[in-house]
């Protein structure tokens, strides 16, 4: 049954993202309870639910089935690369000197497309506070971190960043975010160098101001002990995570077939990897690095609502894309990164993917919102969706709510003491940073 | 005179200058002390954007700020309790969950003077600086408040400057400061900042005579000078030597303020000497 998806539709799931991004502002006590998310969500859900069944009939039912298995496979993932990361605790001291910071950046720049930049960031923060704990400017290190390691960082696998695994999820081959190397080289390399530049000038400003007695302590020279790995047995869950993923992703239509099986076996075993690293963690661990559940849950009572509200919207952009006036590569990059920056980047990402597929399908049929797999093959379609994969990863950092790492480093930086700034002061760091370089992404690439 | 005098309790160094100055006075003056400590939760849980999964962080930091806000607070009512009973002052620690500015308001209306730290940051835990709740008491306060910078010592110095340009809030911090005390024993001298001389004589005659009412002798002073206000008052309380400054705060409304610089604010800023200011 081929049904024309009606633009009233969409309205739950514009609905639902304004309300995730205004809700804690104004209403912060109400927000602050997953229950309370978990009511607004099922309450925008309903009438998608409804019309999906009704107006679908089998056709609904099937796509909310196989939402439900994204769901699962998406919060699987994330469940078990956040349980992994929070198993994992850096100690020791390290001088807070501005190459030392740089290198710290670096290997975050590595890493966030390896354990996801959640992960990362979850991993490197409190070390970096740590060892930046006696300077007295931190906070440009802080935005630094967040436009590198929070976000630019995870562009280079769907383990990355929520939208490439969505778009993993839907069919895009696990090593087609390779080809990104490009842009997520000259992102993170120019923002590295940007920051060895503030953070050198910055150092040197300090040290003009310090007595000679204060210079060990300065230099973060502490009785911490040196730099080691605590909880490493879970880099080999890691390694499992990785290759279970990419394995399902490439091999696993061959030896499963069922689309519906092959789901259930990745989510058993990123569960399993999960709960593997969970219970062979020391407790201690989790106490440094401050793990909860409370995070998770609360990213899963959310995306509850995101992936049953964007069923109709995706369906819409899919069938009418074309004619939305977004055709160019630039555009798909520019478009997606400024939802990206004032919404969540994985939904947007998912968004603006359809988008393509409508403007590459151009109603012929062949391409569908709910396999990726056909967009990323196509020569268009591989260009819009690169620029789509860009716009989504790298703005998410424009702003503290573009991606979910990012208001993560600024509560505990805060923890820290470090003063970070506000919504709006965050964003001008973003315009006088990363919009050029943005800017120079798109003449090159777009 | 004095008998009861509020300071302001914050981890800075001009707020230890002010606990400083604050328990002096109530010795001089057998005034009974009350020291207050602000705990700003409001704007620590205040409603942020957080994006998904970042309320369970935001409620994380809110707990850390708020337990750190407590225990600093805890410490330094400690810390002043335990000062004035050394100095054998009368004195009582307070502490308070609210907005910095509000709570201070509301407590400062039944003393007789507040001390405050000149660069007090009475919202540590979020923001860097305070000059907002700082403006806001010198813009809502109906009783007088002593700002004192981190360099004052425990005594305030023999001279005071009387800085009065006939507004109302000059001629209200004039009255207060003459019911104070503070007058006593102290050299009194008022300057006027005027090109027109004559102007400038009648205005700075009249607040002598003030304070002559008062019992408080008083030299005038008409200061013409090619710098502005601000800079020609610090530089007169320099030749000086005062220890102490007077003047009406924010004698002009706020709208005005945004188009002039405000004289307050400019003292405020530059001055390195206590200040007494009323609005």
């Amino acid at each position: 049954m081929n049904v024309v998806t009606p633009p009233w539709a969409v309205a739950p799931f514009v609905l639902y993202l304004l309300l995730i991004a205004i809700m804690p502002l104004f209403f912060g006590s109400f927000w602050e309870h997953n229950r309370n998310k978990l009511l607004v969500a099922l309450a925008l859900s309903a009438p998608v639910v409804a019309y999906l069944l009704i107006a679908r009939g089998w056709g609904g039912g099937e796509e909310l089935l196989r939402t439900a298995c994204d769901y699962a496979s998406f919060m699987a993932l994330l469940g078990a690369l956040f349980t992994i990361s929070g198993g994992i605790c850096l100690r020791g001291s390290l001088a807070g000197a501005w190459w030392v910071n740089l290198a710290f950046l670096a290997v975050g720049a590595v890493l966030g497309s390896i354990i996801g930049t959640t992960g990362a960031s979850v991993l490197l923060i409190r070390p970096l506070l740590r060892a930046n704990g006696r300077r007295a400017y931190v906070t440009h290190i802080v935005v630094f971190f967040i436009f590198i390691v929070s976000n630019a960082a995870g562009l280079l696998t769907p383990l990355g960043d929520p939208p490439l695994f969505l778009g993993f999820l839907r069919g895009v081959p696990f090593t087609w975010t390779f080809r990104l190397f490009p842009a997520w080289a000259m992102v993170n390399g120019l923002l590295l160098a940007v920051f060895a530049v503030i953070d050198r000038y910055l150092v040197l400003r300090e040290r003009r101001r310090l007595r000679p007695a204060q210079m060990p302590v300065f230099l973060g020279i502490t009785d911490d002990g040196p730099l080691h790995l605590e909880g490493g047995l879970n880099l080999l869950w890691l390694l499992g995570i990785v290759i279970f993923v990419f394995g399902i992703g490439s091999y696993g239509s061959r030896l499963f077939g069922e689309s519906y099986l092959r789901s259930a076996i990745q989510i058993i075993g990123t569960v399993l990897l999960g709960a593997l690293s969970f219970a062979t963690t020391a407790r201690h661990i989790h106490e440094r690095n401050r793990y909860t559940w409370g995070p998770i849950i609360e990213v899963a009572v959310v995306f509850v609502g995101v992936f049953l509200t964007m069923v109709p919207a995706l369906s819409f952009l899919a069938e009418r894309g074309a004619t939305l006036g977004i055709v160019r590569p630039a555009q798909f990059f520019w478009a997606s990164g400024a939802l990206s920056s004032v919404l969540d980047n994985a939904p947007t990402y998912l968004t603006f993917a359809s988008l393509a597929t409508g403007v590459v399908d151009a109603g012929a049929g062949v391409l569908t919102a709910g396999n990726l797999g056909g967009l990323a093959a196509h020569p268009l379609g591989q260009q819009l969706l690169v620029a789509v994969s860009c716009g989504s990863v790298f703005m998410g950092a424009i702003t503290y709510i573009g991606n979910g790492p990012n208001f993560m480093v600024k509560a505990i930086a805060e923890q820290h003491r470090v003063h970070m700034p506000g919504f709006f002061g965050y964003v001008l760091w973003s315009f006088a940073i990363l919009i050029p370089i943005f800017g120079l992404v798109s003449h090159v690439f777009f | 005179m004095l008998k009861n005098i509020l300071v302001c309790l914050e981890g800075s160094s001009s707020s230890e200058a002010a606990t400083r100055v604050s328990i002096e006075l109530a010795r001089s003056f057998e005034a009974t002390l009350a020291g207050l400590a602000i705990i700003d939760e409001p704007d620590i849980r205040a409603g942020t954007v957080t994006g998904i999964g970042g309320a369970s962080y935001k409620h994380e930091r809110d707990e850390v700020l708020l337990a750190d806000a407590h225990k600093k607070a805890d410490d330094w009512i400690a810390l002043f309790e335990r000062r004035c009973r050394e100095a054998d002052v009368s004195a009582r620690g307070l502490e308070v969950v609210g907005r910095p500015a509000d709570s201070i308001l509301a407590h400062m209306s039944v003393q007789d003077l507040t001390v405050m730290g000149k660069d007090a940051n009475f919202r540590f835990e979020t923001e860097s600086d305070d000059v907002r709740t700082r403006d806001a008491i010198l813009h809502r306060a109906s009783r007088p408040v002593l700002l004192v910078p981190e360099e004052t010592p425990s005594k305030l110095g023999t001279k005071v400057l009387v800085a009065y340009d006939g507004s109302g809030a000059a001629r209200r911090a004039l009255e207060s400061f003459a019911a104070s005390g503070l007058a006593l024993a102290r050299e009194v001298h008022v300057a006027t900042v005027d090109d027109n001389g004559t102007a400038a004589r009648e205005m700075a005659d009249r607040a002598v005579s003030m304070l002559l009412a008062s019992g408080i002798v008083a030299r005038p002073h008409n200061i013409v000078s090619v710098l502005s206000n601000v800079e020609a008052l610090y530089e007169a309380a320099h030749k000086l030597d005062a220890g102490l400054m007077v003047m009406g705060a924010f004698a002009h409304s706020r709208l005005r303020g945004l188009f002039r610089a405000s004289v307050t604010r400019g003292l405020v800023e530059r001055s390195a000497i206590p200040l007494y200011l009323q609005h």
